[in-house]
């Protein structure tokens, strides 16, 4: 169960795993074509092997330089991207619920969107007045009030924290609440 | 839950990223230092000629270069392994829920397809209001078979009332297949229950 936990909470890479991939076998692909070709004996597709391998050798000649300084910032993007991507602990945005039977958990989504219909009937405010945003440690509640109406924001937190509460997620976050200084007109 | 085999992604993208790291920071420095340009062009036009050298001395019995043959197996040996990479991303569905020798009379084992759990579930799932969608699939996991049911509620609703919902519905499902299955619950959202609209209840 802990194993099923764990990897229900950190991405697994697959995505990128499939991306380098496929860009190995595009790059191993077009090597085979080449060399097959000049194994044959024919003219090559686009570029002769030993051709491009004398033009690596004579770096940087033959190559406008700004090119290969582009070149070079995009290929340390990617290989930027890869490398964070390994070594980032890699968590997503979910919960853990606790449950007697199963193993539950819930995207942080579906808990700010839960928060945010407590938080907007316990403000008596609309529901595009009322933004949460959840992340592991913290919720943010983002309100907008209506103008000339005073908004009772104690009574917003602990309608939050009670929700909070009944649904226990781990780990637990702390809520916020944040009142913008604009109000809405008409709401 | 699957049988993605997540070391292996970390430890192949790490050393894929770290060489296409290197390449292009190499790349930068040709570009713009003249000194390291100097360096590489005395390194690499010997380690060139090495390999040129390596290849002109491998020869088929006959008297023909064999470099170029050797180049197309490695190669096609890096696909084969990529190819089999790609094909263990998300490895793992099972189809049994069950399946076990019988402790009865008669000799025999007993299985329990998975489709049982999840047309069951689905069914039972299907009419409520407050839920966008759900599927159930069946995985194994570590040679356990286990059940992955995953509910998209529509905006608003309270993930722990769900969850207490889905686990009762499980409950029962022990009770008519006899045996405790791994369950996991996944409460998540997607574009139907982000862009569908509310439930209207109070």
């Amino acid at each position: 169960m802990e194993r099923i936990i764990k990897r229900e909470t950190r991405s697994s890479r697959a995505v990128p795993a499939v991306i380098a991939a496929v860009l190995v076998i595009a790059l191993c692909g077009f090597a085979l074509l080449e060399t097959a070709l000049r194994a044959f004996g024919q003219p090559p597709w686009l570029v002769d092997p030993e051709a491009a391998m004398t033009l690596i050798v004579g770096l940087p000649g033959g190559v406008r330089p700004v090119l290969l300084g582009v070149l070079g910032a995009v290929l340390v993007m990617a290989g930027l991207y890869f490398f964070l991507n390994a070594v980032l602990p890699g968590r997503r945005a979910r919960h853990l619920l606790w449950d007697r039977r199963a193993a539950v958990v819930v995207d942080d989504e579906v808990i700010a969107s839960a928060l945010a219909r407590r938080a907007r009937l316990a403000a008596n405010v609309g529901p595009e007045q009322v933004m949460v945003v959840v992340s592991r440690n913290r919720v943010l509640v983002n309100v907008r009030p209506t103008s000339g109406v005073p908004l009772r924001s104690d009574a917003m937190l602990a309608a939050v924290n009670d929700e909070l509460r009944a649904m226990g997620p781990s780990p637990m976050p702390e809520a916020r609440i944040n009142v913008t200084p604009e109000g809405v007109i008409g709401a | 839950m699957n049988g993605t085999p997540r070391l292996l992604n970390r430890m192949l993208i790490a050393v894929l990223g770290i060489i296409v790291l290197a390449v292009g920071a190499l790349l930068i420095l040709l570009a713009s230092v003249p000194a390291v340009g100097a360096w590489w062009q005395g390194w690499s036009v010997g380690a060139w000629s090495n390999v040129s050298d390596l290849f002109e001395s491998m020869r088929f019995p006959g008297g023909q270069a064999s470099g170029p043959w050797i180049v197309l197996a490695l190669l096609l040996v890096v696909i084969g392994s990529m190819v089999a990479w790609v094909a263990q991303q998300g490895k793992g569905r099972a189809n049994f829920l069950v399946a076990e020798e019988d402790q009865g009379e008669v000799p025999g084992t007993v299985r329990i397809g998975g489709g049982v759990a999840e047309q069951a579930l689905r069914a039972a799932l299907a009419g409520r209001a407050d839920l966008a969608g759900a599927t159930v699939a069946t995985y194994e996991v570590r040679g356990k078979p286990a059940l992955k049911i995953r509910v998209e509620p529509r905006q608003g609703v309270a993930p722990h009332a769900l969850a207490a919902d889905v686990s009762a519905l499980v409950e029962a499902l022990d009770a008519v297949i006899g045996k405790r299955t791994l369950v996991l619950i996944h409460i998540g959202s997607g574009t139907r229950s982000r862009f569908g609209r509310a439930e209207r209840v109070l």
